[in-house]
Order: C-alpha cells, then structure tokens, then sequence
C-alpha cells in the first residue's frame, strides 16, 4: 500500500465522523423524512393501545441493552408518554442488570420531569432469567399460583396487567416474553420495541401473532412518534428528533465500504483468473 | 440529546465525564489505543461494581438474609438458598461433587425452562405459521411459499451423516447459502445499529455537552 493510500485509509474514520456531525448539527428532518414512509408498525401499536381498558396497569418489561439503547430510547420515551397520558399506570420490571442500570435512569428522568408518581411502580430487579419469567407469569392477575412472585417483588399485591410492554435488546426481550409468559398468560398481550437487529428474530412473532405490536427500526420509531399526540406530557418525549440525513449518510458510507470489499475481492478473483489464463 | 442528565452541578460533571469517555473511545479511531484499553477497563471494573451493588441491595439483603432476620425459623427454603449461595462462594475449597450441586441447579433449570420454552412458544408456533398456505392476496400466498420452502432448505443444510443422493446434497447446499445469506442481512441490521449510535454519541457531544443544538 502506498503512502498516500496508508494516509486516506487513516483519515477516512475522523472523516467520516466530521460529516456525520456536520450532518448532526443540520434541522433533523433535511434529507429524508422517516416518519412519512411505511407507518404499518405504528398502526399496529396504536390499534394495540387503543384496546386497552380504561385506566389499565401495564407492565414493563424493561431490558435494554446499552449498546443499542440509544436506537430505541426516543420510541421509548415516547411511548411511555402516550401510555402515562392514556392513564395507564406502569409497573417496571427488569430481568438483565443492563436493563436494571438503564430502568433506574429512565425512572430518573421520569420523575425529574415531574411524571405522576401515582401512575409508576418500580418492582425492581427480578434474578433468575428465564426462571424468573415463569414465575412472573404465575405470580399475575386474580389467579396467581401463590405468593412467591409478590413476596419476592417485596409487594403486597401484584397489579393484574392487561397488557406487557417488552423494551427489548437484551438476552431477556420480546422473544423470552414469548416462550415463556404468553404460553402461561394467554389473555396478556405482548407489545414490543426493539432495536433494528432483534427485526430479523421477532419479526416472526409479529407474523404469527405472538406479539401485539412490534415497533424495530427507526422509521417504524419515528412513524409512531408523529402519530401521537401527548398534551401537556409532551415533556416526556425527546424534544430532539434523531438526525435522519446523518443516518443516511453513514448507511451510504457503510454500503461503500462494502462496495469496496466486494470489488475488491471481485478484482482479485479476476486477475488471479486471467494470471493462469496466460500462463 | 440523551436528557439522562439534569441541570443540577452533579449532572454537569457527569456530563464531562461521559463527554470525556466518549471521546476516549472515539480517539480510537485515530489510533489512540492506551487510553482507550484503560476505558475498557474501567467498563470492565464499572459494570462488575454495579452487578455487586445490585445482588446485594436488590436480591441478597431484600430477599434473603431480611426475611430470615424476620423470622429464621419460619423459612426452611432461604437457609437452602443460603447453603447454595455459600458452598458457590466456597466452590474452590469444597469437594468438587459438593460444589457441583449449585452450578448443576442453575444450568438445569436454565436449560429445561429455556428449552421448554423454545418448543412451546417458538418452535411449534413458528412451524405452524411457516405452513404454506392461502392468503388474501397472491403475493402473499407466494412469501409464504418461499418462506416455507426456504425454512425446509436451511432445515435440510443441518441434515448430517445422512447418505444422501444428489438431490439431497444440492438442497443442502442451497439451504446452507441461504442461511448465509441470512447471516450477511442481520449482519447489516447490526451495522445499522451501531450506526445509529455512533450518530447519538455525536449529538451528545454537540448538544448535551457543547451545547450547539438547542
């Protein structure tokens, strides 16, 4: 490799984080608006919503992961905004530690923003994984097998959820939800954000029915997002959009890397073929 | 804009602290490599730190030694949990058979719950929808025919040992691809995950630290 090829292969990292920050600082919605293309998902998470009864407890089953939080967080909070503006009352539960880190900080927020702290519950932290979820689903509603799940929530009474809210990204998302508590919970329904890379797993649940609603990427994210109307709450939504035109650009940088890797590879096998063509 | 942090001055330092760390891992980028090996440290020592502090004052002391403080001889239950907990901690010290118990317990239970599971809510769900079957439109009808072949495919790829004929080796093979192909598309989900937070670490450099985005 030359030097002048060594050089451009070092600056193209900075380089590439300069545009992106560049496009950053740009109004969010130049270049490409997310929330104008396919809006099916946040249909879908609407109708869901829309079902619930009046006043409902939900629960959320709260693990994320840190490495994929932020893709999710500004669906997040804004779906918690629309539930705490429908009345819900929300009851959070987190199974990973990661999800427990990133529960705390959210419940953080949300009473700093002075969200009704008669519609929240915290249950904590609940060890055991997938043991821990089949407990939880015997521990719900009016026909809970025995005390255990209340006792070691440290609650005395276990609200009856009419519906369970999976923020995914963990090794305990939507698809745990799935196997273990709806086949013990049938008349729960399970809805889900997740970020992109869960798509490919859950989009079957979603499919079969096993899931509710699925909202996994950042268009879906942004479909819902214009699609609710928050009132006074909506100071618990993000006041910033993400950057669609940064995201597009890093998209675009990445498919030319891989151009570049195939055509390369592509090169090489070319070459190597006409080498023994000739000789 | 992350809003993790507030305005009081404690959150002003958190803030440089993560603007600091966020910039440790990006210097990487450029080849500054000793600082960023101490912040994987300090991830390593910070999340070990955090998993104590949770075992401990969400599970251990709620869950264990209270309700034994309260009423010890009523829960036969918790001093088995406190005999498992102990002979794991003492695990390199005890005989191996004793110390075996409480790993066995828990990749057990892991194992039967997570694999009960798999076949009761995805396996069996899952087979039953990837029959092909008539749906309200032709297209639809089609995906799901190409699903359900493709599902046999990729099936028929992990067949092994089999003596197979030569159309069995071809349907192998393809499945095999396809499946890898498969890999390359989640691959690509993951790259756009990761992209997605890079460009939010970049706009809490500029909005929660710097301060340009209103």
């Amino acid at each position: 490799m030359s030097d002048r090829r060594a050089i451009l292969g070092r600056m193209a990292a900075p380089a590439l984080l300069l545009v992106l920050a560049g496009a950053v600082l740009l109004p969010a919605n130049i270049g490409l608006r997310l929330d104008r293309a396919d809006s099916s998902a946040s249909r879908g998470m609407n109708a869901a919503l829309d079902r619930l009864p009046v006043d409902p407890m939900v629960l959320v089953g709260f693990d994320a992961d840190l490495g994929t939080y932020a893709e999710v967080r500004p669906t997040v909070r804004a779906l918690l905004a629309d539930l705490l503006a429908r009345g819900a009352n929300l009851a959070f539960i987190s199974l990973t530690p990661e999800g427990r880190a990133l529960a705390i900080a959210e419940l953080n927020r949300l009473d700093r923003l002075e969200a009704n702290p008669r519609q929240i519950m915290d249950l904590g932290f609940l060890p055991g994984a997938e043991a821990a979820l089949v407990a939880l689903a015997r521990g719900l509603g009016p026909n809970a097998a025995d005390g255990t799940i209340s006792a070691l929530l440290g609650t005395t009474e276990l609200p009856d959820p009419g519906m369970a809210l999976v923020i995914g990204g963990n090794d305990l998302g939507p698809r745990s939800w799935v196997e273990q508590v709806a086949p013990r919970r049938e008349s729960l329904e399970i809805v889900a954000v997740a970020p992109t890379v869960l798509l490919p797993e859950l989009q079957p649940y979603l499919a079969s029915g096993q899931l509710a609603a699925l909202l996994a990427t950042p268009r879906d994210g942004a479909a819902y997002r214009a699609s609710v109307e928050l009132g006074p709450l909506e100071r618990l939504a993000e006041p910033v959009e993400p950057s669609s035109l940064a995201i597009l650009l890093g998209v675009l940088a990445a498919v030319m890397v891989l151009g570049h890797s195939l055509g390369g590879g592509l090169a090489s096998a070319l070459r190597a073929v006409r080498s023994r063509e000739t000789s | 804009m992350n809003g993790l942090f507030g305005t009081e001055p404690a959150d002003g330092v958190a803030t440089w602290v993560a603007a600091i760390a966020t910039l440790v891992v990006l210097g990487a980028l450029i080849g500054e490599r000793r600082v960023f090996g101490w912040s994987q440290h300090l991830l390593a020592g910070l999340a070990t730190g955090f998993l104590a502090l949770l075992a401990i004052t969400e599970v251990i002391v709620p869950r264990l030694l209270a309700p034994l403080a309260a009423d010890p001889a009523g829960r036969a239950d918790l001093w088995l949990g406190v005999a498992l907990v102990g002979v794991t901690a003492a695990a390199p010290w005890v005989p191996r058979v004793v110390a075996a118990v409480p790993l066995s317990i828990a990749i057990g239970a892991l194992a039967a719950f997570a694999l009960g599971g798999a076949v009761v809510g995805t396996l069996l769900p899952q087979l039953a929808a990837s029959v092909a079957r008539p749906e309200p439109t032709p297209l639809a009808t089609l995906a799901g025919a190409g699903a359900a072949a493709i599902s046999g495919l990729v099936l028929v790829g992990f067949v092994h040992g089999a003596p197979r004929g030569r159309v069995m080796a071809t349907a192998a093979g393809t499945g095999r691809w396809l499946m890898l192909a498969g890999l390359g598309g989640w691959l690509g989900y993951l790259i756009f995950s990761r992209l997605v937070l890079l460009i939010d670490r970049l706009a809490f450099l500029i909005g929660d630290w710097l301060g340009l985005m209103s």
